[in-house]
């Protein structure tokens, strides 16, 4: 068990975080979106498996890999999402569709 | 016997069902037959539980039958019930059968009306509520019955529904009888309050030993019904208004149906009555005063149906007294004997209506006589039943009622004096109308407006019924003859024996002065009306007071009509504005406010809501760090 200390991995893991939040709140095409929502998950899935290899248990990885999956089907939904709207010949912008707002 | 009666009661409700169902299918004409005929075979019926009734012996003509539990409620088990005994089969016999000939009149009556078969669809759902309130085994279905009668009264004088008179006639009908059908269902609770049923064995079983309080409040419940069906003092209002409804059905109404129910319900219902003798004294009483009040306006009205609309009244408060006084034979005699010659008062007319173009005001009438003799000789056999001329029907059965008051002690008497007033008036009135309508020459309308009945099959299904009702009305009375034979009193003494009963010296007093009186009203209404040798004397207040109906009318409009609508106005400009209104106005706008200010959160933008995901949960953060 050499290595770097669990610090290290999660600071790695809030800065890819970070990043996708970022990536969330601020990019405008709704593909941009979905990719820093996968950067914020992976950052999420790097703490879990920072914590299982650091108490020695499997549970985090299996967490991580539920994560993944339920990553997979996200895409699979959001990307057919934005597929149907630009059927519709609709602008890829997610400021554009508010017709939500009260 | 038991089945004859059954089917004497469903005949007339399957008639109507199938005119209602089959609508343009079956044919005007045709429905008016098959409403005749379902009446007829009523009429069979009842004829044969009349003749099963007579194979008994006497004590033994009861016979109820259930035939299945119509109403369960804990203790209570209500069942579908008539019974059969000499009083429900003497009255089926005068419903369906005068009701037959009636419903056959209306087939020349109504020819051509834009709406015969709903017309005879009412017609027979008439006949069949009256049959199943006279075949009623216990008191819930009599007034199951009482109800359906008031409704199909309601629409059968509303019938005529574009003329806004018929519509507030119904209306009135239908109200007045609702309080007492209010009044009836209370006296009925407390019944069932007191004896757990209302079956008429267990409840008069039970009627001895009710306290004074119970006896006499059930007895007041059963003759405010009664007082309203059968448009008695004080609720008699909106019997004269009924004659909006067509003639045929002012002839129902008047002689089969509906008003001598509350004759009825006093005979059926005496032993209840007989625990309270003050109520019975009231009765009499309220039928004293709303003969003479009717004798009285009926000498003023010139509407030809409402002429014979207040000899109703008049008639059926002699029917009030023969009951109040315990002589109920005499008066179910009366009731039959008046079905008679009332039917064929208003029969006629309906003939003299019809022929003159719908026109009912006698001032426009006379000298009928020459142009419709036959019709004359019908009127004038009614009329003369009416005002108990003998040897014609009403005299029989007015007499005896007027004789068994005589041996009824001081009240008798007084009341027996104000019968004799009535029975001048009735002359006077009876014969005022009569002269009126058919003696002297043809008026100038008369000449213009005149048409005869044709010899078709409107015109004969016209004539037919009057024939037959005119021998019935001078003849029918010879059924029982006071103290000589009286096969009435035996045939009712199983069910309701009378209590009072006049000897010979007071039938034979009684009878002579009646007579004689009614002769005098016929020769003051001959004086003034036929030979015209004397004039009418002019008394305005009188006249005035006679034409408002002794204001009635507008007394109730001033004591009930007009505070009701003051309350209502006043309700609702004091409650129901500032308080209903403005809590609910108030309270739905606060919400809409609230609801608009919170949408705002909403604005659709993804990128606010991550955002405040984000800051929300990093806030929760730093409060856990904090915290800790």
């Amino acid at each position: 068990m050499r290595g770097p200390d669990v610090v290290w991995y999660l600071c790695v893991a809030a800065f890819l975080f970070s990043i996708g939040a970022l990536g969330v709140l601020i990019r405008r095409s709704p593909l941009i979106i979905l990719l820093s929502l996968e950067i914020m998950l992976n950052g999420a899935n790097l703490a879990l498996i920072a914590f299982a290899r650091h108490y020695g248990q499997g549970a985090g990885q299996i967490f991580a890999i539920t994560v993944m999956a339920v990553a997979a089907s996200e895409v699979v939904v959001g990307l057919g999402l934005i597929v149907a709207i630009s059927r519709r010949h609709l602008e890829l912008d997610v400021d554009k569709l508010s017709t939500l707002r009260g | 016997m038991i089945a004859a009666a059954w089917t004497c009661l469903i005949s007339p409700l399957v008639a109507t069902a199938l005119i209602t169902v089959s609508g343009n299918r079956l044919s005007r004409r045709g429905a008016g037959f098959l409403s005749t005929f379902s009446v007829f075979v009523s009429f069979v019926g009842a004829v044969v539980a009349f003749v099963a009734l007579l194979g008994d012996s006497p004590s033994h003509r009861y016979h109820p039958s259930t035939l299945w539990s119509w109403l369960t409620a804990g203790q209570l088990d209500f069942g579908l019930r008539i019974v059969v005994d000499p009083l429900s089969v003497m009255m089926m016999l005068i419903v369906s059968g005068v009701g037959m000939l009636i419903v056959l009149y209306s087939i020349g009556y109504m020819d051509g009306d834009d709406e015969e078969r709903r017309y005879f669809a009412y017609m027979a759902l008439f006949v069949f509520s009256m049959l199943l309130l006279v075949q009623g085994g216990n008191l819930l279905m009599l007034l199951v019955g009482w109800g359906l009668v008031g409704l199909s009264s309601y629409l059968l004088i509303g019938f005529w529904h574009e003329r806004p008179e018929a519509i507030a006639a119904a209306k009135k009908a239908f109200v007045m009888n609702a309080i007492g059908d209010a009044t009836m269902a209370l006296a009925l609770f407390l019944l069932i309050e007191k004896t757990g049923s209302l079956n008429f064995e267990q409840v008069f079983l039970a009627a001895p030993s009710f306290s004074n309080w119970t006896a006499n409040l059930v007895a007041l419940g059963l003759l405010g019904g009664a007082v309203a069906k059968s448009a008695q003092l004080p609720l008699q209002t909106w019997l004269p208004d009924a004659m909006e409804g067509p003639t045929p059905v002012s002839a129902l109404i008047h002689a089969a149906t509906m008003v001598t129910a509350g004759v009825y319900l006093i005979v059926r219902t005496a032993p209840l009555f007989e625990q309270a003798p003050k109520v019975l004294e009231l009765a009499a009483g309220l039928g004293a005063g709303t003969l003479l009040m009717a004798g009285l306006i009926a000498l003023v009205q010139t509407d030809i149906k409402k002429v014979i609309a207040y000899s109703t009244m008049s008639q059926i408060g002699y029917m009030f007294l023969g009951a109040g006084i315990g002589a109920y034979p005499d008066a179910m005699f009366h009731l039959m004997t008046h079905a008679f010659f009332k039917a064929l008062l208003f029969l006629a007319a309906g003939i003299v209506i019809h022929s003159l173009s719908a026109e009912q005001d006698i001032r426009k009438m006379g000298g009928l006589r020459k142009l419709m003799p036959l019709t004359f000789v019908a009127f004038l056999v009614g009329s003369l039943s009416l005002a108990g001329i003998p040897p014609f029907s009403g005299f029989f059965s007015k007499d005896s009622i007027l004789a068994s008051l005589l041996a009824n002690g001081w009240y008798g008497e007084i009341l027996w004096v104000a019968g004799m007033i009535g029975t001048f008036l009735t002359g006077l009135y009876a014969f005022r109308l009569l002269f009126i309508v058919f003696l002297g020459e043809p008026s100038p309308f008369v000449r213009e407006h005149f048409h005869a009945l044709k010899r078709d099959l409107p015109g004969l299904s016209m004539a037919i019924p009057v024939g037959v009702l005119t021998i019935l009305a001078a003849f029918g009375g010879w059924i029982q003859f006071a103290d000589v034979w009286t096969p009435i009193t035996d045939w009712l003494s199983p069910v309701a024996a009378p209590i009072v009963e006049a000897s010979g010296t007071q039938e034979a007093v009684s009878s002579v002065i009646a007579v004689l009186l009614g002769l005098g009203g016929i020769g003051l209404a001959w004086m003034l009306y036929g030979a015209r040798t004397s004039e009418v004397p002019r008394i305005a207040w009188a006249q005035t007071l006679l034409q408002k109906k002794f204001y009635f009318d507008e007394a109730y409009d001033f004591a009930f009509y007009r505070p009701a609508v003051w309350l209502s106005k006043a309700l609702a400009r004091w409650i129901e504005r500032p308080l209903v209104f403005g809590s609910v106005r108030e309270l739905a706008e606060g919400i809409g406010l609230l609801g608009r200010d919170t949408s705002r959160i909403q604005t659709g933008l993804v990128r606010t809501y991550a955002f405040a995901i984000a800051a929300s949960v990093a806030v929760v953060t730093l409060v856990f760090v904090a915290v800790r």
